[in-house]
């Protein structure tokens, strides 16, 4: 290991260290513009010049590795006026529109300048021009070139993290302007990493725009609400009104990296439609306000006097740890029922099967370490679409780590690009294609897989059978063995396609298996969509395991179930907390006509929504920007969200109205403080006693805990709990195409939504536009068919008018429709036991 | 569109790179060659072509000073260059007397679509100071009387 001396200070560094990070070792701070850590060099703006002796010319710190016995100056008089020079070419072409300047009081420039010089400038020529106006570059981006320093983080970014690449670098010298194809509108990913890496106004928000100064803003600490990759976050408001959300580099395991929902969909919370009072229906069927009191008692009466095992509840998984913890002991506890889910899209027994194929209980596992592996294997998730931040992790890393990246998904996505290999696996047979690959390695090592639980000992006969069921070529799988057999760490991420059905999760677990039977490291993790969905199977919400994923006693009921019941007039109460069933169970009618069967149905929401709609009874629960609490994202990562600002109107936080309604029942039901629950799920549940969530202020020390990147004490444990004794099965999926309806619908979550929710978002909806639905070229070409075309979609008996789109990587006979619209409510097309419902496609000719 | 001959040779060069997008400039010299200049859907095609996109096309044309993006130039593209060496020795003036005797401005073309006139940085001839470049040649050591001479056996 080099030792060099960093001005007075030696340091003993790793072998390619750049003088960058040895003077920061050392502690010295090395002004930079162009260098950002997880990009590649540039070493183009010059700022970071420094002087290593023996050497005649400055050399920049940022691309230069350290040698043996190497003595560098980092602040001395040639470096500090080298600085000041570099500064005042910088200024030379800069516009000095501070005033009118958005960046204005967190200007990388402003304060490298203030700090270093110089205070005035001795350049008399015109300056060089790029536009007089400001120009959009979408609906989120507004640009001006004349503040531009040229450091092409927001080119390399767009290209080595989001994976687009829609900027470049236009002309040379002094009018170099980053900006798009002829500076034209953007059609990308709206996800403004080029605006989080500006260090100038030159990217800016549009939404953003002339609404505040920094030090205006009042900030919190939180977490994003949308998926469960779980960026850490600090969201912004001004008077009342949340303006901006930003990356917390500092301290989030996400560093800059946000996506379009984290980064722009922040405007929810100034949603109008916001519950802001009980309602109770009356007569009429008109919801008018009542009292909390008096819907307080309403609730304690009904559930008094209905049967246990007619009562169940169903919660969102974005409610926080302490609100979902606090709502099984409200129903096993107190109401004594154990009929309990967290969601409407995925039956129970999946999650069951689920969670045992990906390890959950065994504890949280840091994506750093995860990337740490020779090979990445992505399965059964569209994780560029579903999370994209940890799209962007993956790309990011497998490429500057050189990593192998495989993926296996039915449908096309952005990561395709960075991928080794895609198996492009016919829809709904995930179960097939892991079948072959087990298959393979029991033929060329099948000695060494005699302990692999629950693994046919005939499986490699069927190779050929089960290579046709997947649309996989026997090729391509010997292939993906053979590289998986020279990997000697192997991470397999799943997610959410494996849970719509339950395709695949048997295949999961044998795969998991096989690889440890032959002496490979393998780790498993989940990828999911919901913010806190991980968090809820900790906390029990589910029929078969409680807290920390302890066996329940007795039969209960998951959602489909207790939706069954109520259709047989055999299921009464139903408490619905932030899900709204109508729009997301996968069979609209069944459920709309189950939920009018029920005798009594409470909604509790912090917007009008479908289910709401049908509600007896309807409570105003918060935000996520109103509470305190704690969310586990899909590492196993728990990190706290904290309150900005009091629920609007008479709403509270869901944690209070549970508490409320607990203690109604039962006057020792126990602590409401969110930091005081989270205790108790400390003392209850083992996965939680170690863990030190990012972010929590403790209910014992009171202070906010000193964090790290990629802060490991935020992991949970593994909690003493042995993995689910349930039989994990590969669902067998129904595929309802026919003669008359050739298309396998699939559904998921559009790049800019997650569920619902999102909808909120004025600005995320103006993103999405009309309804759309993808399909391949082929197939358009066939039906004769344009992008842009307006289609018409039927099945199920329903129909619904989309524009088409062209997706490459698409397969014949598929179409994607995302499932977040509100004006067309796809699960219509959907019918209960069919996994993959059969559409047409017909044009609408004028 | 790129004309199916243009399409053609672009398809054979391929074989020259390891990756297709290496060709980008190849492909973007033999569109010039028909066209004069790059038009916005010459770079979509070529982009769509070589498998990148369109701003990674632009960004290889605006740096490299032999691609006219989007800028119509006349039969013969008359480059003054204009960096120090030449400049001491007058390219100003040259440049003058060049837009004099076209009766164009610098970054014009003349009515009859013969001559354009640009300015570049170093061509690489600071011997031979001051120096234009006419399309793909070099007039070397000039002079308004050699100025004169050459636009006369051009027009």
């Amino acid at each position: 290991m080099p030792k060099v001396k960093i001005n007075d200070k030696e340091v003993e560094v790793k072998d390619g260290t750049l003088i960058l990070d040895a003077a920061k070792e050392a502690g010295y701070i090395v002004p930079t513009f162009c260098y950002q850590a997880d990009l590649s060099s540039l070493g183009s703006c010059r700022m970071c010049l420094v002087e290593i002796k023996g050497q005649r010319k400055l050399q920049p710190a940022c691309i230069t590795p350290v040698l043996d016995d190497m003595s560098v100056e980092t602040n001395n008089e040639t470096v500090s006026s080298a600085r000041s020079a570099m500064l005042e070419f910088l200024l030379s072409n800069h516009a000095f529109d501070c005033p009118v300047c958005d960046k204005a009081g967190e200007c990388e420039l402003q304060d490298m300048v203030h700090k270093h010089g110089p205070h005035k400038g001795r350049h008399a020529e015109p300056k060089h021009s790029f536009h007089n106006k400001d120009y959009a570059l979408n609906a989120v981006i507004v640009k001006n070139s004349n503040r531009c320093v040229q450091c092409q983080r927001c080119v390399r970014v767009c290209e080595e993290v989001v994976g687009r690449g829609v900027l470049g670098s236009i002309g040379r010298g002094h009018i170099q302007e980053e900006t798009s194809f002829l500076r034209t509108y953007l059609d990308c990913d709206h996800d403004g990493m080029c605006i989080e890496v500006c260090p100038v106004g030159c990217f800016m928000r549009r939404p953003y725009r002339f609404k505040a100064r920094p030090w205006d803003l009042k900030s919190t600490k939180t977490v994003c609400p949308y998926c469960a990759t779980g960026c850490r976050m600090t969201i912004q408001e001004r008077d009342g009104e949340v303006v901006r959300s930003i990356a917390m580099p500092e301290d989030g395991f996400n560093g800059k990296m946000m996506c379009a929902r984290g980064r722009f969909g922040y405007d929810f919370l100034n949603s109008k439609g916001r519950l802001t009072t009980p309602l109770i229906k009356n007569k009429d069927g008109v919801h008018e306000p009542i009292s909390w009191d008096k819907a307080i008692d309403i609730i304690k009466t009904r559930f008094a006097r209905t049967a246990p095992e007619k009562i169940g509840a169903v919660a969102s998984a974005r409610l926080t740890n302490e609100a979902l913890y606090l709502m099984q002991k409200l129903m096993r506890d107190v109401v004594g029922s154990g009929n309990i889910d967290s969601s409407s899209r995925w039956n129970h027994s999946v999650v069951e099967g689920f969670v045992q194929a990906t390890e959950i209980p065994k504890g949280g596992t840091s994506i750093y370490d995860a990337m740490d592996s020779d090979a990445i294997f992505v399965l059964g998730t569209h994780v560029s679409d579903e999370n994209p931040v940890t799209d962007y992790v993956i790309r990011n890393l497998a490429a500057a780590n050189r990593k192998s990246v495989f993926v296996a998904t039915p449908r096309a996505m952005k990561l395709d690009s960075s991928a080794q290999m895609v198996f492009r696996y016919k829809p709904g047979r995930l179960a097939a294609m892991l079948g072959a690959i087990v298959g393979k390695f029991q033929e060329t090592r099948g000695d060494k897989l005699s302990s692999v639980k629950g693994l046919s000992p005939t499986l490699s006969k069927d190779l050929e059978e089960l290579s046709k069921a997947s649309g996989i070529s026997l090729d391509d799988i010997a292939t993906l063995v053979t590289r998986l057999n020279i990997s000697e760490k192997i991470t397999l991420m799943a997610g959410t396609e494996l849970l719509r059905g339950g395709d695949g999760i048997k295949g999961l677990g044998l795969l998991r298996d096989t690889l440890r039977a032959l002496g490979k490291e393998v780790l498993v993790m989940p990828i999911l969509d919901r913010s806190n969905q991980r968090g809820a199977w900790d906390m029990g919400i589910n029929p078969v395991f409680g807290p920390g994923y302890a066996p329940v006693e007795g039969k209960w009921k998951g959602t489909e179930e207790m939706l069954e019941a109520a259709l047989d007039g055999d299921f009464d109460v139903l408490y619905v907390l932030g899900e709204d069933i109508q729009s997301m169970f996968p069979d609209r009618s069944f459920a709309t006509m189950a939920l009018s069967k029920l005798d009594f149905l409470v909604v509790q929401a912090a917007y009008m929504n479908e289910t709401a709609k049908m509600a007896d009874l309807i409570l105003p629960g918060g935000s996520f920007a109103e509470k305190h609490g704690n969310y586990t994202n899909q590492e196993g990562r728990v990190q706290a969200i904290t309150k900005l600002m009091e629920p609007p109107g008479d709403g509270k936080t869901d944690l209070d109205i549970i508490w409320l309604i607990g203690s109604a029942l039962d006057s020792s039901f126990g602590p409401n403080l969110p930091r005081e629950v989270f205790k108790e799920i400390q003392s209850k549940v083992d996965m939680y006693s170690e863990v030190e969530p990012t972010g929590f202020i403790s209910a014992d020390t009171g202070e906010e805990p000193v964090y790290k990147f990629d802060f490991k004490e935020a992991l949970v444990g593994s909690g003493s709990v042995e993995l689910l004794d349930v039989e994990a099965k590969d669902a067998e999926i129904k595929i309802g195409t026919d003669g008359d309806h050739p298309f396998m619908l699939l559904t998921g979550n559009h790049l800019f939504h997650s569920g619902v929710m999102s909808m909120q978002s004025e600005l995320l909806k103006g993103l999405l536009g009309k309804p759309i639905i993808e399909m391949s070229a082929l197939d358009a070409k066939e039906l004769d068919m344009n992008i842009g075309d307006l289609v018409t979609v039927r099945g199920n008996g329903f129909e619904a008018d989309f524009v088409l789109r062209i997706k490459e990587g698409t397969p014949r006979g598929v179409i994607f429709m995302p499932e977040n619209y509100q004006e067309i409510a796809v699960n219509k097309f959907y019918e209960r036991k069919t996994g993959i419902p059969g559409v047409n496609v017909t044009a609408q000719r004028g | 569109m790129l004309s199916d001959k243009a399409k053609k040779e672009i398809e054979e060069i391929h074989g020259r790179y390891h990756s297709r997008r290496s060709a980008t400039m190849a492909a973007m010299q033999i569109v010039q060659a028909e066209g004069g200049h790059l038009t916005e859907a010459d770079m979509r095609e070529i982009a769509e072509i070589v498998g990148v996109n369109p701003v990674q096309v632009q960004e290889v044309g605006a740096f490299y000073s032999m691609y006219n993006v989007e800028r119509p130039v006349g039969k013969y593209h008359v480059q003054v260059c204009r960096n120090i060496s030449c400049s001491l020795l007058g390219a100003e003036h040259i440049i003058e007397t060049l837009e004099k005797k076209l009766n164009i401005k610098t970054g014009e073309t003349t009515t009859d679509k013969l001559f354009t006139l640009t300015t570049a940085e170093c061509l690489g001839s600071c011997g031979t100071a001051p120096m234009m470049q006419i399309n793909d040649d070099y007039y070397e050591d000039l002079t308004d009387a050699k100025v004169g001479e050459i636009i006369g056996k051009l027009k």
